[in-house]
């Protein structure tokens, strides 16, 4: 390990152009100064590194073009000014004082490669204060304070640039020690290595904007408390050199924790922390043409108690996460990665057609020499539990599990930021739902999250092309196009934990996005769909197994929307009357209906789909529309494998929305969605007489009551009173609201495959002037 | 997502629809896998109109601009589907307007399972997945109603528009519904 080495380098290196000379003093001179002010240096410097190389193994990290600098001239020294003193328990204090500052690198790579990470560039200025003094027990102990101010952190690549604007780092730690004592054996063999103990580290940042092209992305800040324990040994995963990491990181439970985006002055929030994070064996390695990371575990938990979208009056709840991401050698499942210097592009060739022209113009001007990172990635995430509580009421998303691998390229570019993903193939699932507390038995249930797109359970295989631009609709905020290409997918819709229900298998799923833009505002987060066009194409909807279950035939959906708009905003339905018309409890019970609060908490979602008439698209690079097709008696080339478009069709063609008049109107109303989400008690009423599944008897209506809030046991109640039926099931309760002006069909047709062209059914469909309510509880059954 | 999937249950002449018995609940302890889902509530069709009623929008065509409040017999206040039958521009088309009303129901369940036995022995041989449709035991219709007529247009704004209403239905009270509607695939997908 060359760690030493490289402190001595950068120790060399700054002493070799720092214009400070000192006189010895004599030691009756020192005997005068004690109790005085102490110690005084001023040092000016400007600092200039060709290369400077940490050496792994043989294989070299090159940071080339290092200098330290004044801001306003780069060939001018920067200055600093030290005062140093002795406390009166021996601790040596040092206050630093570092005037505007420039730290540049331009380039950084691995043994020379051809290709860098990018150059950087920090403008900063500071004042740290920290004691120090030596242990008993040996070591080193002491407290830290630092305060960074007016900085700028720019990332360039291939002459374009993000940064992070006018940040501001304050940071202290009460105490904290520093030995050589630490003790590893997970290697099979004993290291020691050094200690580092923080307690009480306090930190705060904030930036001015997270720019691009002088716009905007939008501003970040966050507030943190911590406590921590590190052990650094030496040698990493591979060869006899590189460094290895553990942690343990308790956040320490602080209102005042937070963490914040803002944009054009209104924020998304998510604060009153705490958790912790242990990670087990983090190792880095220099190899010979990356940098690689990985670690054997990383456990902790995180909850958030107050999480705000842009209305501070109303919170949308709370949520706890805990996850474990652990190597698993039976498998061959790791958490690993492997950072790169320069573009690394996918080998197109082995791309769907789908995508490949696509992933070809994304990567076009890009050579070897490119700037930017390139990230090869393993993870394997051995379960995950996630709650949301919303006015006290607890759901948790259970047995989360995934693994997979990615490669990933990032580089700035004109006025964007480009991500390309490429093979990201993997695994998820979700293995059910536990209501009210986690030690609630599993049931099933995740299929409520199909009202958001998200799948219980995923095979997948993605190619993925995006480029962020800054501002959204007004002022800051963020715009997205990209290019996704999903390869013989396996998609969960309704699955059990040994994954047998209802699954889309063998799915291509296209996917293009034009001016998609993400905007905080007053009321929530809006996100505007600019253009969007798709089609997915689902081989086989099976009932059963993902492999051999009864196959419904093939489902294919083509999309085609401009100006759709997806909205979330806090506070969920308020007080509710299910199945009647009234506005007090009074009303509603005495119109047959049932009164429900379900509190301040929550949130509400809005959907806009505007579907457009079948057309070219804006950048016409395709012909869309929109079209459902459901295709069965297919021939097979093979046993089980069936050749799509050799059988019957029905097909729904050309379906879009309007204002009213006809295809020819503007669209600016579509199809609206606007969804309020609770989690509140809900009513489930026993369905026939006798002795239920579990064992327990009760009568046809009576209602399933829990026994008491742990919610582990139950019985059927006839009429439960008011404190019964707070020990109602949870569920999901969601008021949603559908409307259209004018949803047209152009027609309903019929192929069989003997003719060329489908024959249409109905010329035409025209529904008009919907407006449906819906007050549903949606409760997890077992 | 649910949506979609709604829209390919509708759309299934060759599915195999069973309405069963109710199992008997040592026959429901064999039913192997998890749970779904259980849902309870309403739905409300043009309590209050329309979005096409809105008067206090410039761009509402004037045919269409009407009071809604719930007490509201205008007949624009509802929805409106218009199917074309026929051979398109040439025939008139098959209209069910003004429909509005209440549905309210507790305890329709969704799920899947597996059947491998019961069934009077044929679940041993069915041994297969189903999506079950579980009825609720009761379902609420208050002031449902819809017009059937036909229509020379699609729109009432079309030029030409003229519609001869056929009849008038409206449906208040309960109906009660028992057992569960089995779905699955079959035949040559």
């Amino acid at each position: 390990m060359n760690c030493n080495k490289l402190i001595l380098a950068i120790i060399a290196s700054s002493l070799s152009s720092v214009s400070v000379s000192l006189e010895r003093l004599s030691d009756s001179t020192l005997s005068n100064v004690q109790g005085q002010s102490g110690l005084t240096i001023e040092q000016s410097q400007l600092l200039n590194i060709d290369d400077l190389s940490y050496i792994d193994d043989g294989n070299s990290l090159n940071i080339q073009g290092l200098r330290i600098s004044s801001q306003t001239d780069v060939n001018a020294s920067s200055s600093q000014r030290y005062l140093l003193d002795i406390g009166a328990d021996g601790a040596l204090s040092i206050e630093a004082t570092v005037n505007p500052t420039q730290l540049h690198i331009d380039a950084i790579r691995i043994n020379n490669s051809v290709g860098s990470f990018g150059d950087l560039t920090l403008n900063f200025e500071s004042v740290t204060n920290f004691s120090i003094k030596g242990m008993s027990t040996g070591g080193l102990e002491g407290s830290f304070a630092t305060g960074i101010s007016n900085a700028d952190l720019i990332w360039q690549t291939n002459t374009h640039s993000m940064s992070f604007e006018d940040i501001a780092f304050n940071a202290s730690i009460d105490s904290f020690t520093f030995e050589y004592d630490a003790i590893d054996n997970t290697k099979g063999f004993t290291r020691t290595g050094l200690a580092f103990g923080m307690d009480n580290f306090d930190f705060s940042f904030s930036t001015g904007a997270l720019s691009l092209a002088g716009v905007s992305l939008g501003e970040l800040s966050g507030d943190l408390a911590l406590s921590a324990n590190l052990q650094v040994f030496g040698g990493g995963r591979y060869g006899t050199q590189g460094l290895t990491l553990h942690s343990q990181v308790s956040i320490l439970s602080d209102p005042t924790n937070y963490v914040k985006f803002t944009d054009d002055g209104n924020s998304l929030y998510m604060g009153n922390f705490s958790g912790s994070l242990n990670v087990t064996n983090l190792t880095l390695d220099v190899e010979s043409g990356h940098l690689a990371m990985g670690f054997d575990q990383l456990d902790g938990a995180f909850n958030a108690g107050t999480i705000l979208i842009g209305d501070s009056s109303r919170p949308i709840g709370s949520v706890e996460l805990t996850f474990l991401f652990n190597d698993d050698d039976l498998n061959g499942r790791y958490n690993r990665f492997q950072l790169y210097p320069g573009i690394r592009q996918p080998d197109f060739n082995l791309m769907p057609t789908g995508i490949k022209t696509y992933a070809e113009n994304f990567y076009s001007g890009m050579t070897p020499a490119s700037e930017g990172l390139s990230l090869a990635t393993q993870w394997n995430l051995a379960n995950a539990e996630v709650a949301y509580i919303d006015d006290g009421r607890r759901v948790v998303f259970s047995g989360i599990e995934s693994y997979g691998s990615a490669n990933t390229t990032i580089d700035v570019r004109d006025q964007k930021i480009a991500i390309g993903i490429s093979d990201l193939k993997g695994s998820y699932s979700i293995d059910g739902l536990k209501v009210g507390n986690d030690s609630a038995q599993l049931q099933g249930g995740a299929e409520l999250l199909l009202a958001l797109e998200v799948y219980q359970a995923m095979d997948f295989d993605i190619d993925g092309f995006t480029e962020i631009t800054a501002g959204g609709v007004s002022g800051g905020g963020i715009r997205i196009n990209g290019d996704y290409y999903f390869s013989n997918a396996n998609i969960g819709l309704s699955v059990d934990e040994n994954d047998n229900g209802i699954w889309a298998t063998g799915v291509n799923y296209d996917i293009h996005l034009r001016d998609i833009t993400f905007d905080v505002e007053g009321d929530g987060i809006q996100i505007n769909r600019g253009e969007q066009w798709s089609t997915m194409d689902v081989a086989n909807l099976r009932w059963g197994n993902k492999t051999d279950g009864r196959s419904l035939g093939r489902i294919k959906l083509e999309r085609f929307e401009r100006n759709s708009l997806l909205a979330i905003s806090p506070g969920g339905a308020g007080e509710v009357c299910v199945g009647a018309a009234a506005v007090s409890a009074v009303t509603c019970g005495a119109a047959g209906g049932r009164w429900e609060d379900r509190g301040e908490q929550g949130m509400t979602v809005s959907l806009k789909a505007a579907f457009s008439d079948a057309g070219t698209t804006t950048d016409g690079s395709a012909q869309a529309r929109n079209r459902f097709t459901w295709e069965n008696n297919r021939s097979e080339s093979s046993p089980g494998e069936y050749i799509n478009d050799t059988g019957t069709q029905m097909i729904f063609d050309n379906y879009s929305t309007n204002d009213g008049l006809g295809t020819s109107d503007t669209n600016s109303y579509g199809l609206q969605a606007n969804l309020n989400i609770d989690v509140f008690e809900t009513k489930v009423l026993k369905k026939t007489d006798g002795v239920d599944a579990n064992g327990i008897a009760g009568d046809l209506g009576e209602e399933l009551i829990y026994d008491d809030s742990s919610r582990n046991s139950y019985t059927y109640i006839a009429t439960p009173n008011e404190a019964q039926k707070t020990l109602r099931p949870l569920g999901f309760a969601v008021q949603g609201n559908v409307s259209f002006k004018e949803l047209n069909i152009d027609s309903v047709q019929l192929k069989h495959p003997d003719v060329v062209a489908p024959q249409a059914v109905f010329y035409g469909v025209v529904m008009q002037n919907l407006n449906l309510t819906t007050n549903l509880t949606a409760t997890p059954i077992q | 997502m649910i949506k979609k999937i709604m829209i390919i249950l509708c759309f299934m002449p060759t599915f195999y629809v069973f309405a069963l018995e109710p199992l008997a609940e040592d026959e429901l302890q064999k039913v192997l896998g998890q749970g779904g889902v259980y849902l309870s509530g309403d739905i409300t069709i043009n309590e209050n109109g329309g979005p096409l009623n809105d008067a206090s929008d410039a761009s509402t065509p004037a045919i269409w601009q009407a009071n809604c409040s719930g007490a509201s017999t205008n007949k624009r206040c509802g929805a409106r589907i218009a199917v074309n039958a026929g051979d398109g521009a040439n025939s008139g088309w098959l209209v069910l307007d003004n429909i509005r009303g209440r549905f309210s129901f507790e305890g329709m369940t969704l799920k899947t399972r597996t059947i491998n036995d019961g069934f009077s022995g044929d679940g041993v041989l069915f041994d297969n997945d189903v999506l079950e449709i579980g009825l609720p035991n009761k379902v609420s219709y208050g002031d449902v109603s819809y017009t059937l007529a036909n229509s020379s247009k699609a729109r009432p704004t079309d030029v030409g528009f003229n519609q001869t209403d056929i009849l008038n239905v409206k449906v208040d009270g309960d109906v009660t519904m028992r057992g569960n509607l089995l779905l699955f695939p079959t035949g040559t997908p």
